[in-house]
């Protein structure tokens, strides 16, 4: 855990401060976790507030210390799904954004090695998002915490609060169908 | 069994994690999170006002309901104060000399004949 759960309690009795500090805290993973969710940059920070807005008001609620950052996590993934939601609702995901975010992207990219590492890290980000584009969204969120934010099994549990041979189940579902899109999108570069 | 198209996207998922890192918050982010919080406390502050405001209402009309019913009950209170049994006696007594009455047999005429 990032913080001791005495800043949480002097932030439960309304410490800003103490607030301040666990923001300061978690920001960056929350922020990173939320990319890899929303995948729309200019769009993180505001859901990245929203899951701290949450855990303002609701850190009241909160009784013991080891169930706080699986907490901070089914808030973020809450936000995430809500984004996600609120996105479709308004069908605003065009093609045209990505591309934008693309240019934006290659332009602020340095030349050398630099550049050649953002170019492959690029590359890896489009794969992936293109693999797990192929699941449903709720399979890709499962998988993005457990394989690329790494929680353990028992973690998932808390967030999804489901037993762990359910969890198991949704684990394995989705990874074979991302392993079936992985398969398919290998035989199309093979045989392209 | 884990086959090498797992151990592939192990690998990849690896590469994603790190090629994707963690980003860091603009020096706004502090501002604006505290700008929503005090939004939605100040809503939140005046919705509380509103449900105050509401029940107290709530509770004055149901007063006053209270005594808009019992002001009739204490006019009538004479009613109330007999049981149904009363109240229908009093309201349909028969004549009582229908019953005291002796009959009278008219016998005069048919002896005199």
């Amino acid at each position: 855990m990032l913080v001791d759960f005495g800043l949480i309690t002097r932030a439960q009795k309304g410490d800003a401060a103490a607030f301040n500090e666990i923001v300061t805290a978690y920001r960056k993973r929350i922020l990173g976790t939320i990319t890899r969710l929303i995948a729309r940059p200019e769009d993180v920070e505001d859901v990245a507030q929203e899951v701290f807005l949450r855990l303002y008001f609701s850190l009241d609620q909160l009784r013991k210390e080891e169930v706080f950052e699986p907490w901070l996590y089914r808030l973020t993934v809450n936000a995430a799904y809500d984004y996600l939601r609120k996105q479709r609702r308004r069908q605003e995901y065009r093609m045209s954004d990505l591309s934008e975010q693309q240019v934006m992207l290659a332009d602020a990219m340095a030349g050398g090695k630099a550049e050649q590492d953002d170019q492959h890290h690029k590359k890896v980000r489009e794969a992936v998002d293109s693999l797990l584009g192929s699941v449903s969204e709720a399979d890709r969120i499962l998988l993005m915490l457990k394989e690329v934010e790494g929680l353990s099994l028992k973690e998932l549990e808390k967030v999804y609060n489901v037993n762990e041979n359910a969890l198991k189940v949704r684990l394995f579902r989705a990874r074979q169908r991302v392993l079936k899109a992985f398969g398919s999108a290998e035989k199309k570069e093979g045989a392209g | 069994m884990r086959g090498n198209d797992d151990e592939k996207l192990d690998a990849l998922f690896g590469a994603y994690r790190a090629a994707c890192g963690n980003p860091d918050a603009s020096a706004n982010f502090m501002p604006n999170l505290w700008a929503r919080i005090e939004s939605r406390q100040s809503f939140t502050f005046s919705f509380r006002r509103m449900a105050n405001a509401f029940a107290t209402a709530a509770v004055a009309l149901s007063l006053l309901l209270g005594i808009y019913m019992a002001v009739p009950n204490l006019t009538n209170q004479t009613v109330a104060n007999q049981s149904y049994v009363e109240a229908l006696a009093e309201a349909s007594t028969p004549d009582p000399q229908a019953f005291v009455d002796p009959v009278t047999l008219e016998l005069a005429d048919r002896t005199t004949r």
